[in-house]
């Protein structure tokens, strides 16, 4: 634990740690010191000049958001002084902002309107200056119109901070704009369109595109839910108006470097509602599909499982949640009988990495490990995790990276290994063992005749040196991974391709009979499939399909019954993220047409089988288990293209929003 | 793009500093003798050299007024007319260039031989009239002097 401090803010008495910015200390108490520029979590720059306070002692005023809190401090926070300063920079500020608050979308949550009527400022004292900069709104996601910006440097610093480097200010003084390299438009520089400068913005210059005569915050209600777009599971800030998702935003607390989103977490939520979303039950009638009331399709659902009973195969994607897995699990369990129930997890991670996963916090973490993983927020794999990961590195963490092929995180990396994963790791260990740390008999024995490399020592080194490393490694690599968790104290974390792989192990979807694998080469007599399998011809030797999705899939069309289901945003439950935390996933939206959460059609089927499931609260199987040593090597069969699943597993999302058009602009760039 | 030696060159620049970013205005400043000013190539090249993102790079070069940020002759004369330089007669050269090679403030000779600045100060008070000519330094200047002076710059 820090040293605590003792101050007085406006005459409150505030304990704040030390080396905590005054602004920070302020907010503990309750006190707002406005601000245009400062950024949680990130070093304060005191360009706005608005967050002035007197300090007993001090003969000027002091920026809050860069001086530290200091033993016995007295801060005024309202003097006349600072007020007067305060007013004179928003007044300042507003001789060249635009006065349409009365049209402006950010009407309401807009920094420098509020400080404005703060300090009854109608209209500035200065003379008016309009620069009539172009407004770049060529693609439907961010849209900037820089004759809004206060040139507080916000977006700028995101950008840079999470590494994608598009906006930067050109010229200087009061003539010079955010711009991208060649001020060309976004769509043109490399942007990844995930978003932070919208988040980061505090006027109108820079906002959603599509936003416009969409609501203002006032009229929104506002839903802390979860992303269950990739194996990262984001926190998401959900606004909705009318009974329809209008908006998300990343959803983290502030300060967090994990408070970001990418593209599809921000905007896939058009396709809730779309026209290929399934709105009623289907049955196989012939050549077509034809509408049937939930009654009859449960009726012949449960016929149907019934009769194929123990060849009935079960499958799952992992992005549904922990409620809806433990039901499917007990409808297949306890209904059906048939151990053939696997989730798409057995693709990519075997059962013990996504079990034996610890759980690990980004913002306390000081070295990262990065072994096997590609994450990446250009081709929006897991995005999260590199953009977290450089957030970090910005804050003082350290990196290294280790891989076979080029990645373009190791870029950013302290140390860079390219080279047989398990071997590095191996060398690392060995280095590690070198240095003093106690290895068990057989783990000597097996490095016995490995050398460590310069790289591998330089790694040692630093993980000898962290308080707090997170290795985050491929699941084909974890158990190489986890040796090193014998030799000194480190979290080891398996990184899925899904948000609640997690989860959907935890509660039971792992095989017992038949795998994924085998179920969709034609080894059971029915299949029930649920969610976005990656999987768009229908298995031979199937004699009865079910699929349950909240869209039209080619896997759908050749189904014999699909079963219309809710989408993450309008379901309810939890998920236990690639970091091991558990989240909540609220319902934003009510359920398209006469869709059903998951778990809701499960129970319904099992009561027409006359075997109905109860709805118990889950529980995660406790799974703790002693490390122990296992060969550095790489297990085989896991092998996907992180890409190419992350996109199937998301085609419906990215088909039927504005992702689209992303999407066509990569392939006419390629 | 940017030669072999020139490259070089902004390596070794490269070495003098703890990271590659504080070598940029050093970097931009040989770009611009190879460019012959910030152009758009000339700070995507610099970008590349230094391994930074080409919007920092035109950030930091737009930030500074004294790169060239636009084609300008192959010699840059930089002619004082404040206080010490007026008063000993700068004006009278700044007509000179004018009548005699068509040089305005901010302007290049048809020839593109030379750009004018007329600058507030460099520093050369006690030999006033001065002026920068590229890097080199003249004061106590006349007509007949600059004259001079000038043809010795091809």
């Amino acid at each position: 634990m820090a040293n605590m401090v003792k101050l007085k803010i406006d005459g409150k008495e505030i304990n704040a740690q030390e080396g905590m910015t005054l602004i920070d200390a302020a907010e503990l108490g309750g006190i707002h010191i406005p601000n245009l520029c400062y950024i949680k979590g990130m070093k304060g720059i005191g360009a706005c000049r608005l967050c002035m306070v007197d300090i007993e002692g001090s003969k000027t005023p002091m920026i809050a958001c860069t001086t530290k809190v200091k033993e016995g401090m007295n801060v005024n926070t309202q003097s006349e002084r600072v007020r007067e300063n305060r007013k004179f920079v928003i007044d300042l500020i507003l001789s060249m902002h635009p006065l349409d608050c009365m049209t402006c979308t950010k009407a309401g949550v807009c920094n420098l309107q509020n400080y404005a009527y703060d300090f009854e400022i109608k209209d500035s004292t200065f003379t008016r200056k309009k620069f009539g900069f172009a407004i770049d709104e060529g693609n439907p996601f961010v849209k900037r119109d820089p004759d809004y910006c206060v040139l507080c440097a916000r977006c700028v610093r995101v950008c840079k901070e999470q590494g994608t480097n598009v906006l930067e200010f050109l010229g200087r003084g009061v003539g010079s704009k955010v711009a991208t390299a060649n001020d060309k438009p976004l769509e043109e520089s490399g942007c990844t369109f995930c978003g932070s400068c919208i988040d980061a913005c505090p006027v109108n210059a820079i906002l959603e595109g599509e936003r416009w005569r969409r609501g203002r915050e006032w009229d929104y209600t506002k839903i802390k839910s979860v992303c269950l777009n990739c194996g990262n599971g984001c926190d998401i800030d959900v606004s909705t108006k009318d009974g329809e998702v209008v908006k998300i935003n990343a959803g983290a607390e502030k300060g967090s470097a994990e408070r970001y989103i990418c593209a599809i977490g921000r905007y896939g939520f058009d396709s809730v509602i779309s026209d290929a979303r399934i709105t009623y039950p289907l049955k196989r009638v012939g050549n077509a599909l034809k509408e049937v009331s939930w009654d009859e399709a449960l009726k012949i659902a449960a016929e149907k499982l019934k009769s194929a009973g123990k060849d009935t195969g079960f499958i799952s994607t992992a992005n549904i949640l922990n409620q809806d897995a433990f039901i499917f699990g007990k409808l297949a369990s306890e209904a059906v009988k048939t151990k053939n129930v696997d989730a798409t997890v057995s693709l990519y991670a075997d059962e013990d990495s996504m079990k034996y996963s610890d759980s690990a916090d980004m913002d306390e973490a000081d070295v990262f490990v990065v072994a096997g993983l590609n994450p990446s927020q250009w081709e929006r794999v897991t995005p999260a995790l590199d953009a977290v990961i450089r957030k970090r590195i910005q804050r003082g963490a350290k990196l290294i990276t280790i891989n076979a092929d080029d990645t373009r995180l190791a870029s950013a990396a302290n140390v860079s290994i390219k080279g047989d994963e398990a071997a590095a790791l191996g060398q690392i260990a060995k280095a590690l063992i070198a240095k003093g740390a106690k290895a068990p008999k057989e783990m000597e024995g097996a490095l016995q005749a490995v050398n460590a490399s310069e790289d591998a020592e330089k790694a040692a080194a630093m993980l000898t040196e962290a308080k707090s490393p997170v290795i985050f490694t491929a699941p084909s690599l974890f158990n190489a991974s986890k040796n090193i968790s014998l030799l000194i104290n480190t979290k080891v974390v398996a990184v899925p391709f899904e948000a609640n792989a997690r989860g959907v192990v935890a509660m039971g979807l792992i095989t017992e009979g038949k795998t994924y694998k085998e179920m969709v080469n034609g080894g059971v007599k029915a299949l029930y499939t649920v969610g976005e399998i990656p999987l768009s011809a229908r298995p031979k030797g199937v004699d009865f399909l079910i699929v349950q999705n909240s869209h039209m899939t080619e896997l759908a069309r050749q189904a014999d019954l699909v079963l219309p289901s809710a989408m993450p945003l309008e379901s309810e439950g939890t998920i236990i993220n690639y970091l091991g935390k558990v989240k909540q996933a609220a319902k934003t939206v009510e359920p398209f047409g006469e869709s059903r959460q998951h778990k809701d059609i499960f129970t319904a089927i099992s009561k027409e089988m006359g075997s109905p499931i109860k709805e118990s609260k889950v529980k995660a199987a406790e799974a703790k288990a002693k490390p122990k040593f296992s060969p550095f090597e790489k297990k085989q069969g896991l092998d996907i293209n992180p890409l190419e699943f992350t996109e199937s597993i998301n085609r419906s999302v990215i088909y039927s929003s504005r992702l689209l058009w992303l999407k066509e602009r990569e392939k006419a760039a390629v | 793009m940017l030669s072999e030696t020139v490259l070089k060159e902004i390596e070794e620049i490269k070495a003098k500093y703890p990271s590659a970013r504080s070598a940029l205005l050093p970097a931009l400043y040989v770009a611009q003798r190879e460019f012959g000013w910030q152009s758009e190539k000339a700070m995507q090249a610099v970008a590349q050299a230094l391994n930074l993102p080409e919007a920092e790079v035109r950030g930091t070069a737009t930030f500074y007024s004294m790169y060239k940020h636009k084609p300008m002759g192959r010699h840059l004369i930089q002619l004082c007319t404040n206080v010490s330089c007026m008063i000993l007669g700068a004006e009278r050269l700044v007509d000179f260039l004018k009548n005699r090679y068509g040089l305005t403030q901010n302007g290049t000779t048809a020839d593109g031989r030379f750009s004018l600045v007329i600058m507030e100060c460099i520093g050369g008070c006690d030999m006033a009239p001065a002026m920068l000519l590229n890097t080199d330094f003249y004061g106590d200047l006349t007509e007949e002097k600059i004259g001079e002076i000038l043809g010795g710059y091809k």
